[in-house]
């Protein structure tokens, strides 16, 4: 039974980071395509908007910084092992 | 010692296999959408999969004892009523299995599951050897078997939903902004699943490689606690990092092209949907083989995106190569030990024995070498228009000259 709850698991954390993250980066990429302006495919020109495109950037770094995170905590074993410098050292050991 | 030397060899080669035939898991899609070009995906794939070896958390010694029972899970260390000449013939069988396999897939330019190929040749050897009780059954059940059958489902359906939200979100993005967009995403979702790969992978040669100097009692201790020797790790980073930079391009050539046509939103999805599955099992503790996600990511792109067109005639070719995988790459295994075991009987060698069955490997691989050399599939033509009508990884325009000339040799391809 063990085994199907693993299963479980990483569906549902597959769901979250492998669908959820690609659809922020998606909402990152229309806001700054929008914020950026320019000429759309039918000639009319929308106006730069900075907060729109500066929010698009934010999202980015956010999706950045999860992959980040997600892979320094799986390898946090061997960094630990290696440079005896722990990258999240306020959480218990695994 | 030689016949160490020889394994040890033959377990690199077989890293080396593992690795270019996995090149296409991470970076097929980036080359089919023309988000990286050929040459500079597969180095990247390389340099990344070198790092991810040296990152490996897990200490591999699990990797034998989930599918046999030659060692003791706690130590490591060979069971008692197994001598070190047998045990070493079982390994080197199981690899040579696993080789063989790997490069027969690679010439029709199936995704097998190189994983599959190791384990299935280990268990023959195994079989061979001990008979059934040398076989770990409830381990091959839940360490194989189900996550064979789970993975491409969890893949396909991750992937599926993640192409439909992202082309959800941004059907209102101009298409070269978008395409240029996601082509970055792409490059960063590949470089993950790359670097993954190094992490799971490698890992299973440093497990054999420790397997067998323990058999032969040049490793001693505990290696869960102590970790492998620096060596071990370097070479088996170097081959799986040469390996992929080789690139396997058939195989690259069938997930971009033959699955699915892709376009970089949906390579985006895919890499994203591998990434996340093949490192959170892997976290979770479950050992996922890399093809069997990379190809259900794939499935899942075509299928989550609206109108998109999935080759399902390649998708059932490549489920029954996974069927027969375990049997195949066994009965390669069980064929070399008893191979290797009648001629030590007949001679008295041990040396006789496993020489004759690397001598076999060496002219088998450099066989099937020579036939992929007659059409051959590379980072020139990768992208060429895929044929419907045969399916085959061969590019049209490749097979056509070699028809003329040599009409048998088109039959078998």
């Amino acid at each position: 039974m063990t085994y199907f709850e693993s299963i479980l698991k990483v569906l549902v954390v597959g769901l979250v980071l492998g669908a959820g993250l690609p659809a922020v980066f998606a909402g990152g990429l229309v806001a700054y395509s929008n914020g950026a302006g320019g000429t759309e495919a039918d000639g009319s020109v929308h106006a730069p908007n900075p907060v729109l495109k500066y929010f698009g950037i934010a999202l980015f770094v956010f999706v950045g910084w999860v992959i980040l995170t997600a892979v320094l905590w799986i390898t946090r074993a061997t960094i630990v092992h290696h440079f005896g410098f722990d990258p999240f050292p306020f959480m218990p050991k695994k | 010692m030689i016949i160490l030397v020889l394994l040890i060899f033959t377990a690199l080669a077989f890293d080396f296999t593992n690795g270019f035939h996995d090149t296409g898991n991470a970076m097929a899609t980036s080359i089919a959408t023309g988000a990286l070009k050929p040459k500079t995906a597969v180095l990247l794939a390389g340099v990344l999969n070198l790092v991810g070896a040296f990152l490996s958390v897990e200490v591999a010694v699990t990797v034998t004892t989930s599918v046999l029972k030659v060692q003791d899970s706690k130590t490591g260390a060979l069971i008692p009523n197994i001598d070190a000449s047998m045990g070493l013939t079982i390994i080197f069988a199981g690899l040579i299995g696993g080789i063989l396999w790997n490069l027969m897939t690679w010439l029709f330019g199936i995704p097998s599951s190189s994983s599959h190929a190791l384990f299935g040749g280990l268990i023959g050897a195994g079989l061979a050897a001990l008979g059934a009780a040398g076989v770990n059954w409830s381990g091959v059940t839940q360490k194989v078997l189900i996550p064979a059958v789970a993975a491409p489902l969890i893949a396909c359906l991750v992937a599926g939903c993640g192409t439909w939200l992202v082309y959800r979100i941004t059907r209102n993005v101009r298409a070269k902004r978008r395409e240029e967009g996601f082509r970055w995403g792409q490059i960063a979702t590949a470089s993950l699943v790359a670097l993954s790969h190094g992490t799971n992978d490698a890992q299973k040669t440093m497990g054999v490689i420790a397997l067998a100097l323990i058999t032969t009692g040049h490793l001693t201790g505990d290696v869960k606690e102590n970790g492998l020797p620096f060596w071990i790790i370097f070479s088996c980073a170097v081959a799986i990092g040469l390996g992929t930079y080789i690139g396997g391009w058939r195989v690259i050539r069938t997930l971009g092209k033959g699955l699915v046509e892709i376009q970089s939103p949906q390579g985006f999805a895919a890499e994203a949907s591998s990434a996340a599955i093949i490192l959170s099992s892997s976290a979770a503790g479950m050992a996922l083989s890399t093809t069997h996600v990379a190809t259900g990511s794939i499935l899942g792109s075509g299928v989550g995106k609206p109108g998109a067109e999935v080759r399902w005639a390649v998708a059932g070719r490549m489920a029954i190569a996974w069927l027969i995988t375990l049997p195949a790459a066994g009965l390669m295994g069980a064929l070399s030990y008893w191979l290797s075991h009648g001629v030590k009987s007949l001679t008295g060698s041990d040396l006789a024995g496993d020489g004759l069955i690397f001598v076999i490997l060496c002219a088998l691989s450099f066989f099937i070498w020579w036939r992929a050399q007659q059409q051959k599939v590379d980072s020139s033509n990768v992208n060429a228009d895929w044929d419907d009508s045969t399916n085959s990884v061969v590019p049209a325009e490749v097979r056509v000259p070699v028809k003329e000339t040599k009409d048998k040799d088109t039959a078998a391809v």
